[in-house]
Formats: structure tokens, sequence, C-alpha cells
């Protein structure tokens, strides 16, 4: 039957494929060749479709041969719950780039994306546990359960490795600063004690990381803001609070970055252990007195009960990845900062994120 | 304005063989995948974008514009053809595109499409280049206030792309209204008229397969029963397209309506947040109702097409300007060029400005060239695209068919999607075939959420307060033009209505 489905896919994509010829059969010798980068498009798509359905035979005669791990021998589909274009997917499409290398194979990225990453978080736990189909998983995990969106949490995967963490940064409207004397984050935090519920700050979406972060703030020093939800994205948050219409954001540096830039929104303390390296004069809470680290965080993760063999396989090729020369490169220009923790760290640091998550969505009553 | 320097950025995109490639390349690929329904620019540049690491900053620029400029056009060619929108932009385009290609007209339908579609963007692009730190400054007042009168502005086209009866039209966009309450709601993730079992719904209806399905599958469903009662007449294409751009007759007919739109585009495209889908139809509206013969907008005449088309592609560039000038992406396709800014160790914004002012100067040279490329790549296509009306339908529908579900599947991936797809396509047969107008369901797909995410912040920040609107000179401007496009346009319609009956007579 599954035979039968991945046939369609197949076939569909094959008339696909043809009605893309046919309109670009308009054959002049430039044209051909995009026809051809299309043409190839939609074949790794149908790649990356077919495959979860068609891996399943080998995993059986590799289990049959006990400990021979003779893996991989096909190209891997990797699940990403988040869109194409975004952090999530060019932080993972860099990072597939060097486990390839790694691993000898083709990683092929499958966007599934929708019901605020849930239905990719899904798909990566109900995967075939061949090790033929991994994937990234992202803050947002921690919240689904809290939601009741999603029975999904950090139990539901056996994480592989930690990637990339980006932490939160207080940043708030110059002009408004100015005008109100706040200059670091013990004035703005004695701000908001003076005006309790006054003051407006815009996190992403609705329990996304960054709304989060804004209770996590309200948690840890006692103050009262209001927190604006930005169903589509920082990016609007952090033009508002530039224009004044709110006072400032919950986002993180890279964010916020063009406007800090321009002198009209100041960061006042980011949320991490250390200075972050494009900002050296942004000081972090911690120097403030402030003992407040918050981050968004993105890991690679395989479902439950793959063979321990190729987990140890994928763990190994990810610590070298990691070190991959052009993914570091990558990650630099791209302002994501790389932090590794390996499978048995990473599980740990998942389980005590989940709680304290849970404490933050409680303060804001999500 | 430094002239020199910009003619120095000119010289050096312009006579770059790579550049000129990559775009050329860009433009063919943008064009092919913006008219298979479902494949949008937006996916396009996210698929090219590792392909690009590779290269210089400009060649790679030159390539993703090139799926940009090209994705917007190549939408307009399955709409006018196959009754099938590529993107949902070009939506709009299909109101006067496909009756033109009924009639028979599908060539020039097509090739006014193209020049409307290059002028517009060569408008957007000079905007760009000579208006950019005014329209920023524009864009940055835009803040949930008058975001909310903004899309109240768009709904008030309505009536101008009901047709004939406002009764109807209206029933149209309350229904495409109440479809956007499906899901989880915005502001506070509060599940509505679903469980949180339901995945495939908790962003509600997705735009694109629910589009796709009204129109196409729609179109093919009409066409099999059209098929089995034996109406179905094979369209020989007799037209002969003898010049591949329109004559100068039909461009002195049209040219108002280019200028008008390509200039509604880039202003609704500047704007962080409201992009090509709205500024289709506020230029289709703008039009008709300054038109002296609105009764003949959506019977197939070419100022339709060309009104959109060139607001369509105006708003490419217009969208570059928030995205250079602020680092805040206009639409979905400059979002991802944001990122491959970022990579290429450069952060669009203010400061840009400063210190890279010959790579912004570049970047306005490689959107020229892209518009440039999109109108080579449409010339040598445009005789043969004709050709798919000829297609025998027996064999085209099936066609249309599985590319459309395909389309829709491919969007998320999601199976549950083929099914909305489905759905809508009985939906939108039904709707026809009792006269009920698809465009303003449309419409209110589009706006609704951002009515409601924008009125629901506006009034978090006001404490409750709306008559805080007030204070908001550009929302009341918005909220002033929407009252009198309303009040104008029923009579307008009054008037159409009376003409039509004349012409009956």
């Amino acid at each position: 039957m599954k035979a039968k489905r991945a046939k369609r896919l197949l076939s569909a994509a094959l008339v696909m494929t043809m009605l893309a010829g046919i309109l670009g059969g308009c054959s002049s010798s430039k044209e051909s060749s995009a026809d051809a980068s299309a043409e190839a498009n939609t074949k790794t798509e149908a790649d990356a479709e077919k495959e979860p359905e068609a891996e399943k035979e080998p995993e059986a005669e590799a289990d049959a041969s006990g400990d021979d791990i003779a893996y991989p021998e096909k190209g891997i589909s990797v699940i990403c719950p988040w869109s194409a274009g975004g952090g999530t997917d060019a932080c993972l499409r860099a990072f597939c780039e060097a486990l390839g290398k790694d691993l000898g194979v083709t990683l092929t990225v499958d966007n599934q994306t929708g019901g605020g990453g849930i239905l990719g978080h899904q798909a990566i736990a109900d995967a075939e546990p061949d090790g033929y189909t991994i994937g990234m998983i992202t803050f947002e995990l921690a919240t689904y359960k809290k939601l009741g969106t999603s029975e999904l949490t950090w139990e539901s995967y056996d994480p592989l490795c930690r990637v990339n963490t980006d932490a939160a940064a207080i940043t708030v409207n110059a002009e408004w600063a100015k005008s109100n004397n706040i200059t670091d984050l013990a004035s703005y935090i004695e701000y908001c004690k003076a005006h309790p519920g006054e003051v407006q700050m815009g996190g992403s979406s609705n329990a996304s990381v960054w709304h989060i972060a804004g209770g996590y703030l309200m948690q840890e020093t006692g103050i009262d803001i209001q927190m604006i939800t930005y169903q589509e994205g920082a990016a609007t948050a952090v033009q508002n609070a530039a224009s004044g219409f709110i006072q400032g954001v919950t986002v993180s540096l890279a964010e916020a970055r063009s406007f800090i830039e321009s002198g009209h929104l100041v960061c006042l303390g980011v949320m991490d252990e250390e200075r972050n390296e494009s900002f050296p004069d942004v000081p972090t809470c911690k120097e403030q007195g402030y003992d407040i680290t918050y981050f968004t965080q993105r890991g690679m993760a395989i479902p439950k009960n793959v063979d321990p063999a190729i987990k140890a396989k994928l763990e190994a090729a990810c610590e070298a990845a990691i070190a991959d020369a052009d993914f570091v490169d990558f990650m630099k220009n791209n302002g994501q900062a790389i932090s590794y923790m390996n499978s048995a760290d990473y599980t740990e640091y998942l389980k005590q994120s989940a709680e304290d998550v849970a404490n933050a969505m409680d303060t804001l009553g999500l | 304005m430094d002239f020199g320097l910009l003619f120095e950025s000119y010289a050096a995109v312009w006579l770059n063989p790579q550049v000129i490639l990559m775009t050329l390349l860009g433009a063919c690929g943008g064009v092919l995948l913006g008219a298979i329904p479902g494949m949008t620019a937006t996916m396009g540049v996210a698929l090219l974008i590792p392909f690009s690491f590779g290269m210089d900053l400009i060649p790679s620029i030159g390539l993703l514009l090139g799926i940009y400029c090209g994705g917007m056009y190549g939408g307009s060619i399955s709409a006018i053809l196959i009754h099938a929108p590529g993107t949902p932009a070009a939506a709009a385009t299909l109101m006067d595109g496909y009756p033109m290609c009924q009639k028979g007209q599908a060539g020039k339908a097509l090739s006014v499409a193209m020049f409307s579609s290059f002028c517009g963007g060569v408008i957007g692009a000079l905007v760009m280049t000579f208006l950019s730190p005014v329209v920023a400054n524009m864009a940055m007042n835009f803040g949930p206030g008058e975001m909310f009168m903004l899309a109240i502005f768009g709904l008030s086209v309505i009536i101008a792309i009901s047709g004939k009866s406002i009764a109807k039209g209206l029933i149209s966009a309350f229904f495409g209204m109440l479809l956007c309450t499906v899901g989880l709601d915005p502001t506070n993730g509060i599940p509505r008229f679903i469980t949180y079992k339901q995945t495939g719904l908790l962003d509600g209806f997705q735009f694109i397969p629910t589009l796709i399905g009204l129109f196409a599958v729609a179109e093919v469903i009409a066409g099999v029963e059209r098929i089995v009662s034996g109406e179905e007449k094979q369209e020989k294409s007799n037209e002969k397209i003898k010049k591949v751009l329109p004559d100068l007759g039909t461009i002195k007919k049209i040219w108002p309506n280019i200028l008008s739109g390509g200039l509604i585009g880039t202003f609704i495209g500047a704007i962080p947040g409201a992009g090509g889908d709205i500024a289709v139809f506020v230029s289709y509206g703008a039009s008709k109702s300054a038109s002296k013969h609105p009764e003949l907008y959506g019977t197939g005449i070419p100022n339709g097409v060309a009104a959109t088309e060139s607001a369509n592609n105006g708003c490419s560039g217009g969208a570059m300007i928030p995205l250079l000038s602020l680092g805040v992406p206009g639409d979905s396709v400059t979002a991802i060029l944001l990122g491959a800014f970022i990579m290429k160790g450069i952060t669009p914004g203010p400061m840009m400005y400063i210190s890279e002012l010959p790579t912004v100067y570049r970047v306005f040279a490689a959107l020229m060239m892209a518009n440039l490329a999109m109108l080579i790549v449409g010339c040598c296509g445009v005789r043969f695209f004709a050709k798919i009306v000829s297609v025998e339908k027996k064999l085209l529908y099936p066609i249309i068919l599985i590319v459309s579900l395909l389309g829709a599947f491919s969007i998320n991936k999601n199976v549950f999607d083929i099914g909305v797809c489905v759905a809508f396509g009985v939906i939108g047969w039904l709707m026809n075939k009792y006269e009920f107008p698809l465009s303003p369901i449309l419409l209110a797909l589009i706006l609704g959420p951002m009515c409601e995410k924008n009125y629901v912040r506006f009034m978090n920040i006001q404490q409750g307060n709306f008559f805080a609107i007030f204070r908001s000179p550009i929302a009341v401007v918005f909220m002033a033009i929407a009252v009198a496009v309303i009040i104008y346009s029923i009579f307008n319609q009054r008037k159409i209505n009376k003409r039509t009956a004349e012409a009956a007579e």
C-alpha cells in the first residue's frame, strides 16, 4: 500500500516536471538551463516525500545483521518544522551541508510546517526509527504540552545535540528611554516598578520564545509590564518599537540590530552568560546584577528506538559538523551563536528548560 | 543622491556578464515557478538561496530578484489561461484576464500582462531609486492603528469587485471573513471552531490551498460538467500573435492604468505587512472607479489586466524599500532576501545607506535588470504559453487538477491541505453556478487576519480606547477614503447596472 502511495506521488511529480518542461520548452539555450534547475527542484522534493516510506526494508536487513552498521547507505531526510528561509531553516540547511560531508550522503531538508511547528515536530517523533529521518527540534517544543496544543515533549525524542542558542535582549526605544532617564537595566526596572502595567513590550507571536522571555523577565525582577504579541514575527515588533508605538522589545539582538545601529533603539541588557561578539558594547543582565539568562535553542533529534549504533554514528557526525569551517563561518555571518551540547547534556538541558519555561508561562497566564 | 555613483553602479552591474546570466536564469525560473499554482516566488527564492551561497553578493541578488520579478509575472500566465492564479497576487488579474482568454484574446492578455508587469516594475524600481528615504519614513509611521485602517480601506474595494449584485458580493466577503476566524486566534492562541487535535486547521484554512481550490479546482469541476453535458467547445487558437508586445493603440488606452497601478503597488508594497495581494485589488478598484466605462470591467478588457499586473510588479520595488532602508521586509520574499544579505555580512537598515551606499545602488541596478530580464523571458514565451489554450480540454483538465492538488500539498507538505483544496473547489463551483463572485472571498481572506490582529493589538496598546485612532492622521485619511470609496462604488454600481440593462435591450 505504501509502495503504491509512493508511486502515486512519484507519478504526480513526473507530470509536474513534464508540465514544467512544456511550459519552459520555448527553447532558447538560456532557458533550457533554468528549466533543468526547476526540474531538479521538483525532483528533490519528490525524493524527500517518498524517502520515509521507501527506506523501510534496508532497515530490517540492518537489524538482522546485528551490530553491523552499514549506515548510512542512502540519503537522509531531515525534517524542519519551520518554513524555508527562516532562522531555523537557514541554520539547519547549513548544518546539513556539514553533516553530509562527514556521513558521505546527501541530507535533504524537508520543511513540514504549520500549527506553530507542531506538525513538523510530530513528524520527527512519528518517523520510522531507522535513522533515515532525523529532524531539528526548537524551543517551542517546551511550550506545547503546557499550552495543551500537543502531547509532544522533549521525552518524545532521542536528542542528538544542541546546535544553536540565541539570547533574548531587553531593547527599548531610544527617545523614550532618554526622556525617562533610563540608561541601564536598573533604571528601567525602577521605572517599571513606578509605573506598573504601563510599559508595553513586544515579543513575537503568542507563547513564542520572545513572548515568554517577557514573562521570565517579570518573574525574575518582580516588575509588571504588558506584553504585546506580534503574530507576524519579531520584525514588526521591532519596527513598532523603533517608531514608538510600543516602548521596547524582548527579541534577540540580531533581530533588533539594524535599529540599534541606527540609534532608534538602545539595548539595556542581553540575557546571556557572556556579551554578544557582534555587540561588545551591550552589557549582559548578569553584569548589572540581575541573574537572568534566557535564550531560544535549536538542536538535532531522532525518533525513539533508533538502533544505538546508528545513533552513535549520528552523534559523532554532529560533533564533527559543529566544528566544520564553512558551518562556523555561515553561523557567524548569520548572527547565530553555535552552542554545542552532546546528547547527554542536551537531554538534561531540555528537561531543565521545560520546567523553567512552564514557570515563565505561568507568570504570563498562558 | 550621488548620480556619479549611481551611474557607476549601473555600469558595474549591467556590464557584468555573470550578473546578466544569473538574472536571466532567475527570471526564467521565476516565470515557470510562478506559473505553476502553489509554487510561489517565495518558494523559488527559498529553494535557490543555497545555490547562491558560493556567489558574490550582486550576482546572487540578481538571481533572487530575477525569480521575484519573474514569479510575479508568471502567476498571471496560469490565471489568464487556465483560471488558476499561480500566485495570490495574480488572483485579481484573473478577473479580466480569463474572460479575455475566453474571447480568444489569450495572446493579447498575456502581452498586456507582461508589458504592464514590466512598466510597473520599472516604476517601482524608479521610486525605490529616488524616493527610498521618503517612502521609508512613511512606512515607519505605520503602527497597529494605521494598519487596521489600511485593511479597512482595502475591504472597501469589495463592492468594486463584486460583479452584478452588491448583496451577493457582500455575502461572499462575509463568508471569507468567517473563514478567517477558524483556527488559533492570532493574539492569545485560543482555538476557535476547532480542537487542538485538528492539527491541519490550527493555523486556519491555509491560504494557497483555499485559493487554488476556489479558482483552479472549481474551474476543473465546471469544465468536466461542460464536457459531460456536451457544452464544451474546443477553442481553436485562431489568434495570430504578430507582435509579442501590445500595439500602440492598446498602450494608449492602458497607460493611465499602468501608471496608477505601478504607484499604488509601490506604496502599498512599501508598507511592511501589506503586499502585492492587497495592492492588486486596490489598483483594480481604483481603475474601475476612474473609468468612463466601469461596466466593461470583468468582461475581459486589457485595462483590468494592466491595472492589476502593474500593481503586482510595482510591489517588488516597493517591498525593497523598507528592506534596504529599515531592515524590515515588506513581504515574504523580501524576508528571505534579508537573510541573503545578512549571510553575505551586510545588515540592511538605516546604516546601509551610510556604510554600504555602492551596494545599495547596485541593488537598484539589479532590480531594474531583473525587470528587463522578465520582459525578455516573457517575450520569448508569449507565443508558446498562448498555445496551452488549444490543448484538448479532456487532456488539460486532469493536468490542471494534478498540478493544483500537488501545489496545495507542497506549501506545508500536509495531506490535509489537499482536502481543503478539493472542498473549496466544490464550494467555488457551486458559488459560480449561483453567481456569487469569488474575488471578495479572497480579499476577505487576505485582509481579515490583518484587520483582526492589528485591531486587537491597537486596542491592547490603547487600553481599549478605540477613539485614540483619531489621533493618527494616517489612520483618519484611510478611514475617510474608505467611506468615500464605499459611497462612490454604490453609485457607480447603479450606473453600471443601468448601462448593462440598456445594452441588453
